[in-house]
């Protein structure tokens, strides 16, 4: 049978009060008596009989054990819970602590037990709703944010749906005056949607609620409620809970809107939110790491019980699921940029609103995002704005704020199939206002990084005599300037060698030109498409026949029918370990590191033999005539190859290693010339995705400035700390290492840290010491050391 | 061992006895909290100041606002001198402030913790003239509800008296104005126990909170309670539907020749005539519905609460006593309304 649960009926509510007669004369000078109830108040104590005896909390605790036999009492309270519900609809604004229990124990109350109790709560959820929704203005906040908890509590005890319970939020949300309430709807919204879409994606409540941001945004465009839209996407974005083309959609309308706010929220999306959300994921997966083997280590040695073995069994099988999660294929996930359905659309649409119109409300900042957006989007899709470029024309001056940003957007929104003679002014305005020799340093490097950056994309925009004129520039005696310059030859040995001087064309590309390897750009002309790494397969390919027909005794070079079989024999991928890769990478014993040589490309002696007579060149060519030759070879056959065979799976997956070895031994020092390195670093190495900043267009600047001052030099070494870790020793390191790790001090260590004073009667004692007491004790001390300590060295 | 000692002393001190001396005053005690402070000025606000003693209709509103009163003993003195200021007011003179204005601040107490307030209460509400209190049953019901259906066994008590003493001072309007019908007898059933039949036996047990021995007063004054509700309810018609439709019917007034059905035509006595449209207020469901006719009225009580209700009352004999006498109430209610019924 239950208990009878019996407390006595407490008289008086101890709360706060105030002496009896505080308010029959509350016009008497009331803050003494304040001060006299503050004094008085800690003195009393709470009385066993004086506990509030309405216990709501203690009948829940017996409702969930046993639902069913405190059915009437679960009744009883669901009235009380409707009678003060109708006294507070008569008048939402007023106050609901009526007595000892108020509207607000009581929802709680029944919100926790309502999964009990099905049959008689049902329209519990609906009476919640409507009071949230009718009135989340005029309540008592307490009231409101127990309401919302109580709605999320109903979710999480499934007896709402998601879709229900933020169709009632959201608009709350958005409507709402009250900012710690839109704090809160926003994170259980949010935190709902994660937990929905935990298990399982769960596309019906996704797709409803990017419905409902959809229409958010589109109906009202001058309003900022779109910004919670943003905000919601925004998260579930990073989160990579949304991950589709619809939250895309969601973010373009957004920036196509009319409020500033909606609108920079929407393009600060595109220009950040997926490297946020590679932020976040390496973040969520970098984070403590388990080490079993210590826990185990340390399970051997403390004192076992069963928390403890628990303890393992949880760690391992985290660190199992960790391995699990980290095996499974990483999920695809685009860009936000490459998930738009109309790119072109979308850009044009943001130059006409944002940029080209004069109405447009936008400050430069803002004004400057939505360039950069509309820069990168021309730019990753290979859009037509041909009007884009003009509008550039006229912040291209040094005295434009932030003109390394347009500088840098320009270079973005160039690629190869705008047509020249659009980029040409451009990069003659630039190098007239930047690039002078009346110009600061930093500038004209600018200038030039940035002309750098626009040829790279659309080589096509230079002449000759602006180009000749630009590199020029590599005998400045500024750092940053000669630099940029350089990078210019550089490139332009590569893509355009004709345009330059001879003398400024380099050994390569000379070569190139009088072999006729290089041939001209044209303007449209797009690469043919080639596999990559593909003549590394080949080569590799050659030599296993070579070494085959060798040990068959036949001529190295000659055709092999039964060669092509064995191909088609072995077409799966085979886990043979071919002669010298098992993981291991090799290194040339006999490359040697090249110092760098970025300084100069020759050296000044050679240049001016290379100035006398051009024959020069011959020779050098003639010294390796076995290259060029095979080169040449190589670049007829490389089609050939492609197109003769078809690439079985085994030979697709010794491509990729293949290529990955390649890039690594390119990586090596000495491997291949350091230059050609260095020069395809800058270029190769850049995602197409990524953004071309204007800390890149700035690049080298901080080289032409001029020397540091004394003030800044001491300012810099005073910023150098000497307490880092490399600076210590190494047992000052293991000292520390130990203690963060909770280890004890050693037996030296504690003796020599021991005080003076406690030594003292032992050094007394040891001078009285008699011979044989002496030989004693050091006979001892001996022993002992020898077994290696008090407890000795067992076994 | 020259800092232990030093410890040992600083430790020592802290159990040293402070000695008092004559002529000096007390030390202060170490967590003594100095309050007291300097000021150019004091300004008090809202001080009032009067040579006069203040008004009598000034001091019942000023009681009033005192209902709300953080102490208990306060609110029970306000409640007993408005009980008083009514009470000995001359006759037939108008209350010193309209119920309507005394009730919002009154309601909330029919929850009070404290005992005494709550029968004070009940004294102040029988000082009102039933015609004053027709108007706002469908406000008080509401609160009455609350205190039936309460955790503490001392609260449901007084709300039964309340219930008691507002059918005997408005029966017609309590049992039908909205939701008074079904949500009280609702009540009744889970004040009583005798929802369903598991919970009507008599091993089921229910928590309550408060003093011991109080729960069978509470049977016995809630059996009283439900036999003078359903009394008013569904008790025979001459009784349920009381003078108005006797004083208009034809039989007991002739009208004069050219007046026909004339009593359609007067001036109604009821109080909020077109309530039963709800105009403004929330759509009403099942439960909240008004049921202004006797006939209505029985036909829900036959297909909800008959049954359980004449289980209940079956028990209730069984246990005999006072509880067995309550019922015995009950019973003949139920028997009559049944019989006028089948006529």
């Amino acid at each position: 049978l239950l208990t009878r649960e019996r407390k006595k009926f407490g008289a008086l509510l101890i709360s706060n009060e105030y002496p009896a007669n505080t308010t029959s004369i509350s016009y008497s000078i009331s803050f003494v008596l304040v001060f006299r109830a503050i004094a008085t108040m800690g003195k009393r104590k709470v009385g066993a009989l004086e506990k509030v005896e309405a216990d709501l909390p203690n009948l829940q605790h017996k409702l969930l054990r046993d639902p069913q036999s405190y059915v009437e009492d679960f009744r009883a309270q669901y009235y009380q819970y409707e009678s003060h519900r109708e006294i507070f609809m008569a008048a939402p604004g007023s106050s609901t602590e009526s007595g000892i229990i108020s509207l607000r124990d009581l929802i709680d109350f029944i919100s926790h037990v309502a999964d009990c109790y099905s049959d008689i709560v049902k329209n519990f959820p609906q009476q919640l709703i409507e009071m949230l929704t009718a009135h989340h203005a005029a309540l008592d906040p307490e009231l409101r944010e127990k309401i919302v908890g109580s709605l999320v509590l109903l979710r999480k005890k499934d007896i709402i749906d998601s879709v229900k319970l933020i169709q009632t939020l959201f608009p709350i949300l958005v409507s709402t005056p009250s900012k710690t309430l839109r704090e809160l709807l926003f994170q259980k919204i949010l935190s709902d949607l994660r937990a929905s879409n935990s298990k399982a994606t769960n596309h019906k409540l996704n797709r409803t609620i990017q419905t409902v941001l959809f229409n958010l945004v589109n109906s009202d465009r001058s309003s900022s409620k779109g910004l919670w839209a943003v905000k919601l996407t925004r998260e579930l974005w990073k989160r990579q809970i949304w991950t589709d083309a619809k939250a895309v959609e969601i973010m373009k309308e957004a920036s196509l809107t009319d409020n500033e706010k909606v609108v920079i929220g929407g393009v600060r999306f595109f220009l950040g939110g997926d490297k946020e959300r590679e932020e976040m994921e390496d973040e969520s997966s970098g984070d403590e790491a388990i080490d079993v083997a210590r826990l185990r280590h340390q399970v051997g040695v403390n004192k076992k019980s069963k928390k403890k073995a628990r303890q393992v069994e949880k760690a391992i099988i985290m660190v199992k699921k960790k391995e699990r999660k980290r095996n499974q294929p990483h999920a695809l996930n685009f860009s936000a940029l490459h998930l738009l359905h109309d790119p072109q659309g979308f850009a044009e649409g943001l130059f006409s609103k944002h940029l080209q119109n004069t109405k447009s409300k936008l400050n430069l900042e803002q004004k400057l995002l939505v360039l950069q957006l509309i820069s990168r989007l021309v730019g990753l899709h290979k859009l037509t704005l041909i009007h884009l470029y003009s509008y550039f024309q006229k912040y291209l001056t040094p005295r434009q704020p932030s003109v390394t940003s347009f500088l840098a957007s320009l270079a973005q929104s160039t690629h190869n199939l705008v047509p020249p003679d659009v980029i040409e002014p451009l990069v003659q305005k630039i190098a007239n206002e930047f690039v002078s020799e009346a110009s600061a340093a930093e500038v004209a490097s600018a200038g030039l990084n940035a002309i750098r950056e626009i040829c790279t994309r659309q080589p096509l925009a230079m002449n000759e005599t602006l180009l000749q004129d630009l590199v020029m520039y590599k005998q400045s005696k500024d750092k940053g300037v000669m630099m940029a310059a350089k990078g210019l030859l550089g490139l332009y040995r590569k893509v355009g060698a004709e345009m330059l001087k001879k003398r400024d064309r380099g050994k390569d590309a000379a070569m190139g030109l009088r072999s006729g390897n290089i041939n001209e750009i044209r303007f449209g002309e797009e690469a043919p498409g080639e596999i990559e790494g593909i003549e590394l397969l080949e080569k590799w390919k050659e030599e296993e026949q070579r070494k085959k027909r060798i040990e068959m005794g036949l001529p190295p070079d000659g055709v092999d029918e039964e060669d092509e079989d064995a191909n088609w024999a072995n077409w799966d991928v085979e886990e043979e370990d071919s002669d010298d890769s098992g993981g291991w990478i090799n290194v040339e014993s006999d490359a040697e590191i090249e110092i760098s040589d970025i300084e100069d490309d020759e050296p000044p002696a050679k240049k001016m033999k290379q100035g006398r007579d051009n024959s020069g060149d011959d020779r050098e060519i003639k010294k390796n005539p076995a290259e060029e030759p095979l080169e040449a070879i190589e670049r007829t056959s490389l089609s050939k190859f492609v197109t003769t065979r078809i690439l079985t799976p085994a030979d697709l997956a010794k491509l990729a290693e293949l290529r990955s070895q390649a890039s690594v031994s390119a990586l090596l020092p000495g491997s291949k010339s350091g230059r050609a390195r260095q020069a395809g670093q800058s270029s190769s190495n850049r995602h197409i995705d990524d953004p071309l900043t204007a800390a890149e267009i700035e690049g080298l600047a901080a080289l032409s400035r001029e020397k540091a001052t004394r003030e800044e030099k001491i300012a810099h070494a005073k910023g150098m700390k000497t307490d880092r870790d490399e600076f210590k020793s190494k047992i000052a390191r293991k000292k520390e290492r130990k203690q963060e790790q909770g280890k004890s001090t050693t037996n030296k260590e504690k003796a020599r840290k021991k005080n003076f004073l406690m030594t003292l009667g032992k050094a007394k004692s040891k001078g009285k010491r008699s011979l044989v007491e002496t030989r004693r004790v050091l006979k001892v001390h001996q022993e002992r050391s020898k077994r290696g300590g008090r407890r000795g060295n067992k076994g | 061992m020259g800092s232990s000692q030093k410890k040992k002393r600083e430790k020592q001190k802290d159990f040293q006895k402070s000695k008092l001396k004559v002529g000096k005053s007390r030390p202060k005690a170490s967590n003594y909290t100095d309050t007291s402070f300097r000021s150019k000025a004091i300004i008090i606000n809202q001080q009032s100041l009067k040579t006069d003693a203040p008004s009598s209709s000034t001091q019942f509103s000023h009681h009033i606002s005192l209902l709300s009163a953080k102490s208990d003993v306060q609110r029970r003195e306000s409640l007993a001198h408005l009980t008083t200021a009514i009470a000995s007011r001359p006759v037939d003179f108008p209350l010193p402030q309209p119920v309507s204005l005394i009730l919002p601040s009154v309601l909330p107490l029919f929850l009070d913790g404290s005992i005494a307030v709550r029968s004070q209460l009940l004294k102040l509400l029988r000082t009102f003239p039933t015609a004053d209190v027709e108007g706002h049953t469908s406000q008080i019901l509401p609160y009455i509800r609350a205190g039936m259906t309460h955790l503490a066994v001392d609260i449901r008590v007084s709300a039964v008296e309340v219930l008691s003493w507002l059918v005997s001072a408005a029966g017609p309007e309590v049992v039908s104005c909205a939701g008074g019908w079904v949500k009280t007898l609702n009540c009744f059933l889970s004040l009583l126990g005798w929802h369903t039949e598991e919970s009507a036996r008599w091993s089921a047990n229910r928590i309550s909170f408060g003093k011991h021995g109080t729960e069978g007063k509470l049977t016995t004054k809630a059996l009283q309670a439900l036999a003078d509700f359903l009394l008013a309810g569904i008790g025979r018609p001459e009784d349920a539907q009381g003078i108005d439709s006797d004083e208009y019917s034809p039989t007991t007034l002739p009208w004069i020749f050219p007046l026909d059905s004339a009593i359609y035509h007067m001036i109604p006595s009821k109080t909020s005539l077109y309530d039963y449209l709800n105009l403004f207020g929330q759509p009403r469901d099942a439960e909240g519905e008004m049921y202004e006719h006797r006939e209505d009225r029985y036909r829900i009580f036959r297909d909800l609460f008959l049954k359980p209700i004449e289980r209940g009352v079956e028990n209730a004999r069984k246990e005999g006593g006072d509880v067995g006498r309550a019922s015995a109430a009950l019973a003949k209610v139920l028997t009559e309304a049944s019989l006028s019924e089948g006529f």
